[in-house]
């Protein structure tokens, strides 16, 4: 064997060794998630043999069933989180791309002061912000409904910021020929632009649907109704009615985690470009 | 004819053109209206009531007190803990951002399947929020659950009691966050090492560069700009954090995992104090300036562009 070869085959089996020492590396960072799946598939007196059995030896489907159709209201909690979360996904970057394109492409007085104001917003704390929001939807009479977590939702910094960039990454003569043929900006956002865009739409609706998905802070603040509840705050309600029903609370939270998983992996492509584009470019 | 020359009554294109830009202002003014309807004025209402003693359940209005809410603020116990463990929290920040740094280096062009590793890799960040934290939770239950019962079978007889006591609640927290923190700063780092051109690394590789120098002359000082990035936004970050700490623990036992949100949020929701908790969010507000202000400042030692 010459030397060539050797080193290339020490090279792969390099190579090979490093892959092994990360997928051990990234099943360490995955185990909680891990634990919590198989653990939604054990029998109380499962839930904490040592060795761990990642694998249920005895698997049951109990503790999903029972989550699903016993009366503390999960589904009720589901149906809310999904109506909340698809609602701002659809809405959020749409309006979003709407501001994205007047802050882009059209030049009017006062355009980069309002642009700059407005990133200045994003430093404001949420914390800032819930007493004096708790006093206005009090006002508003939308206190303890869902209006109270839609409304504010519908306006994102982020978005316009992300898809602000995506615009101006686009060749200034396509936009600049189509207004010269006489189409203007409304005809050239609904046909040119937003069609465009569409990788960097789905990308953000994406990212403002598992933020909405996950949002405990205005839940917790702005719901009281049991039946008006959202996953993570119906989570909450539910470790403390189950107590030490572990095996019971695991199958809530891998409920919980689906979607996310399910949009993770199937939208696998947009998030990491969206979340890594985002960043570079900020 | 093109419609350039038809729109308006008075058929001037000069008008078209005008209106067209006024246009800008209708294509922003739901988001701006959005905006100061929800962020600006309940901001600048927030910062009025910071000066005020406003109960709202007293049924009394606001009344002004200047900086009283900052006087009292500084001699309560549980602001100096809250500002302690708001500190605290910030730790993981940088250790995610190593950790995450080395695992995209690695990912980059050391492994095979990287597209499935770098999957595998951020999927506890995206994962992360109150299901986690509950997991986190039974992860760390003292008398039986599976962390301690490692521990003890690796020997150690009497293992923490994490989230039940107040002198390794904190400890726990950290764990987890800086568990949940490496996925992201692993996709940042992983797209930022693949703007880098790969002539450069063959030609310092060729050069002889060993791969612990090609690490730190070359790599590191190329992600500068991604590593400030990162910490800025995840000090940030961690200043704000909330929910899975609150989900655990509500700040307890006796106030050891209390950050300023969670100090807030109890002065706000729990005794109605409006005009304290407004107080308090702002001085979280401050130190989140005052964390952006000195990288800003540091930054232009140590960042390359």
């Amino acid at each position: 064997m010459n030397a060539q070869v050797s080193r290339t085959l020490q090279r792969r089996a390099v190579k090979w060794l490093n892959t092994i020492i990360m997928a051990f590396l990234s099943l360490l960072l995955l185990s909680p998630m891990l634990w919590m799946i198989s653990t939604s598939f054990k029998k109380p007196k499962d839930v904490f043999t040592y060795p761990i059995q990642w694998i249920p030896l005895d698997p049951v489907m109990t503790n999903h069933i029972k989550v699903w159709t016993t009366g503390d209201g999960f589904l009720t909690f589901y149906l809310n989180s999904l109506k909340i979360s698809a609602t701002l996904m659809i809405l959020a970057p749409l309006l979003a791309a709407l501001a994205a394109y007047g802050f882009a492409k059209i030049e009017f007085k006062g355009r980069n002061t309002i642009f700059f104001l407005y990133l200045c917003l994003m430093m404001i704390p949420q914390q800032v912000l819930f007493v004096p929001k708790f006093i206005m939807f009090d006002w508003m009479h939308i206190y303890n409904t869902h209006w109270a977590l839609i409304l504010p939702g519908l306006f994102t910094v982020f978005g316009v910021f992300m898809i602000r960039q995506f615009f101006l990454s686009l060749p200034q003569e396509i936009s600049e020929a189509a207004f010269i043929d006489g189409a203007g900006h409304i005809r050239i956002f609904a046909r040119m632009f937003l069609p465009l865009s569409k990788p960097v739409l789905a990308t953000f609706a994406i990212i403002d649907f598992t933020w909405n998905w996950n949002d405990y802070e205005n839940a917790l603040i702005f719901l009281i109704d049991k039946n008006l509840y959202t996953v993570p705050l119906g989570m909450q309600n539910f470790m403390q009615e189950a107590g030490v029903d572990y095996n019971l609370m695991m199958a809530a939270a891998t409920a919980s985690v689906l979607p996310l998983l399910i949009v993770f992996f199937a939208g696998q492509k947009y998030i990491i470009q969206g979340f890594s584009s985002s960043a570079v470019k900020g | 004819m093109p419609p350039f020359f038809i729109p308006g009554k008075d058929g001037d294109p000069m008008s078209w053109m005008k209106r067209q830009r006024m246009l800008g202002y209708v294509f922003i003014a739901p988001n701006v209206i959005g905006m100061t309807v929800f962020l600006l004025v309940p901001a600048l209402f927030s910062f009025y009531l910071m000066f005020t003693d406003w109960v709202f359940s007293s049924g009394r209005g606001p009344h002004f007190i200047g900086l009283d809410n900052f006087r009292r603020m500084v001699k309560e116990e549980l602001f100096w803990i809250s500002l302690k463990n708001t500190l605290l929290v910030m730790l993981p920040v940088p250790v995610a951002v190593i950790i995450g740094f080395l695992i995209a280096v690695m990912l980059n062009n050391r492994v095979y399947l990287t597209k499935t590793l770098r999957a595998f890799f951020f999927a506890p960040y995206f994962t992360s929020g109150i299901a986690i934290a509950f997991v986190w939770m039974v992860l760390f239950q003292p008398s039986e659950g599976p962390i301690n019962a490692f521990l003890r079978s690796a020997g150690i007889t009497d293992p923490p009691r994490w989230f039940s006591s107040p002198d390794t609640a904190m400890i726990g927290m950290l764990i987890m966050l800086t568990v949940g923190g490496i996925g992201y700063n692993m996709i940042i780092y992983l797209a930022a090492l693949q703007d880098i051109s790969t002539e450069l690394m063959e030609a310092a590789r060729i050069d002889g560069a060993k791969t612990r120098h090609l690490i730190s002359k070359v790599i590191l000082p190329l992600v500068s700009p991604t590593t400030f990035f990162l910490l800025i936004t995840g000090f940030v970050g961690a200043v704000k954090g909330f929910g899975m700490i609150y989900a655990i623990t509500q700040g307890g036992p006796a106030n050891s995992t209390s950050v300023f949100s969670i100090f807030a949020y109890k002065q706000a929701f729990h005794f109605y104090e409006m005009g304290y908790a407004s107080a308090i969010s702002w001085t979280m507000f401050l130190l989140i300036l005052l964390i952006s202000l000195l990288q800003w400042w540091g930054q232009k030692r140590w960042v390359h562009y």
